[in-house]
């Protein structure tokens, strides 16, 4: 398998190479979290907002905007044009499930944004007077796990609302009605602790959180203990479900896929 | 006249092309009213927390709020499908067939296409300041909503009128697809007081990308606290972006040479 990767990953960098005028595009996905911190920062100047002083409110857009990229996936809009183009049909042949592709781009991908984020966000955290992380070995090591936590419930749920192209052709409305829900629940607006205890209580249960939120609020120190555990016992949970909700849909689909096209 | 028999047949046709794709139709008006929830709620959230943004309560915000999901609908019915097929006639080169035709090519380029589900987003803007205008127990005073016609108009003819320089510029550089993006991106900002940003953004979001004469100073004339002085310039810049970006595109189609010859 790790050789299927390897090689799968050399053409996905070639690929992305070419493609470099996406960084644009995500440079412009990411002006949204600066306005939300400068709305966040006009209000916390007379004095700290729910326990967040204007120090947190830039580590948690610095956190969450890094979360965010390691967790941005499009493998649905791919899927999605591969099924009503037809072009489905020569990758079923190969002898490797096509989501593999999508996950070797995906994270060839990612380095490429670390590489240009990671800077960014170091200068900006030891630039700004104030900022607490918690960045103990073990800590660091859970906020690791959640962030892959975090890409698994991303990636594959993204990819089980993609596979809805084989059932309706405005699967692009589905994507980006998810996407925007996943905007406002993750905490790419608002750290979810801004949000009314009540609405807290129900997110805790969905996966929306434990796709940002919750590893910013690990590197920053504020979930610790038993809650940590609980978060993480609920973000797998949710994890396991998707990659199972993604393989069972993927077996009915395929049974009942005729392709459109040549 | 002419020209308004024209637009009726723009409409009409496009009307008939939207009920052939029906199911997309329904599918992108729906999408239309869950943005305006997401701009909705990213806004409330900030009071939760506090009492006012830059000055503005939460009611007063709100008639902000409904602005920027109107323009935005505004955008996506009319602006957005035009400059697309702009850039796409220019890439093909294609726009000789809307050049030839004897009618002004700035009309029959920017207002040939619409798509209607944006008109859902439209009525979601509408609904958002109803609720602010109940939330207040405020009806406008005529004056007041004059004046906001005024603004209105202003705000809409301004963001025309940038949509139109962005298209232009497909005249010479043939990739700004991203540049759209970026407009979008930054219009984000509309939906807040201008004067929630401080220093260099507030006079950026002012003068160099005028967002302030798109939603806050229109909702300050409806709410009947506009100054005189902002409402001249209001109808001045929309006026100058008006003329100046028509220019722009005549002197972009005089440059024009078709793609293939």
């Amino acid at each position: 398998m790790w050789r299927k990767y390897l090689a799968l990953s050399k053409a996905a960098w070639a690929l992305i190479v070419e493609y470099r005028a996406q960084i644009v595009i995500w440079m412009m996905n990411s002006i949204l979290m600066v306005i939300m911190l400068l709305v966040w920062l006009s209000i916390s100047r007379e004095g700290a907002v729910n326990g967040y002083t204007a120090a947190d409110f830039v580590a948690y857009f610095m956190l969450g905007w890094f979360v965010r990229n390691l967790t941005a996936v499009w493998a649905s809009w791919e899927l999605d044009f591969a099924i009503r183009e037809g072009r489905l049909s020569p990758m079923l042949l190969r002898p490797i499930h096509p989501i593999h592709n999508e996950i070797a781009v995906n994270w060839v991908e990612k380095l490429l944004r670390i590489l240009i984020v990671a800077p960014i966000i170091t200068v900006v955290l030891i630039a700004t007077p104030g900022v607490q992380l918690n960045l103990s070995p073990l800590n660091l090591l859970a906020f690791v796990i959640s962030v892959a936590g975090a890409w698994l419930i991303a990636f594959m749920s993204d990819y089980l609302i993609g596979m809805l192209a084989f059932w309706t052709t405005q699967t692009g409305a589905f994507i980006q009605g998810f996407y925007g829900i996943r905007l406002v629940l993750s905490g790419v607006i608002a750290p979810l602790a801004m949000f009314p205890q009540a609405v807290q209580d129900v997110l805790r249960w969905l996966p929306f959180p434990y796709m940002l939120n919750f590893s910013v609020s690990i590197a920053m120190g504020r979930v610790q203990g038993e809650a940590m555990l609980l978060g993480f016992i609920t973000q797998w949970a949710w994890a396991a479900f998707f990659v199972i909700a993604v393989w069972v849909a993927w077996k009915i689909a395929i049974r009942n896929y005729s392709a459109v096209g040549a | 006249m002419r020209y308004v028999r024209l637009l009726a047949l723009f409409l009409k046709s496009n009307l008939l092309m939207e009920l052939e794709y029906r199911a997309n139709f329904v599918a992108q008006a729906a999408l239309g009213v869950l943005w305006a929830g997401v701009t909705f709620v990213s806004v409330t959230v900030f009071f939760t927390q506090t009492d006012a943004l830059g000055g503005w309560t939460y009611e007063q915000t709100l008639v902000i709020v409904a602005l920027s999901v109107l323009i935005e609908g505004g955008i996506q019915l009319l602006l957005q499908p035009n400059v697309d097929k702009i850039i796409q006639m220019v890439r093909e080169g294609t726009m000789d067939f809307v050049l030839t035709k004897p009618v002004n090519s700035q009309f029959l380029a920017t207002l040939r296409y619409a798509r209607y589900s944006g008109l859902a987003d439209m009525s979601a803007g509408v609904a958002i300041m109803l609720l602010a205008f109940i939330r207040l127990g405020y009806a406008p005073e005529p004056i007041a909503l004059a004046q906001f016609a005024v603004m209105l108009a202003a705000s809409f003819v301004i963001v025309y009128s940038i949509w139109l320089l962005m298209a232009t510029l497909s005249f010479w550089f043939v990739k700004i697809d991203n540049l759209t993006e970026l407009f979008r991106a930054l219009f984000d900002t509309a939906r807040f007081p201008v004067t929630t940003f401080s220093g260099l953004v507030r006079i950026a979001l002012t003068f160099v990308l005028p967002i302030a004469f798109m939603t806050t100073f229109p909702a300050e004339a409806v709410l009947g606290k506009l100054g005189g002085a902002t409402l001249i310039a209001a109808v001045a810049l929309a006026g100058f972006l008006f003329a100046f970006s028509a220019w722009c595109w005549r002197r972009a189609v005089l440059s024009y040479s078709s793609a293939s010859s």
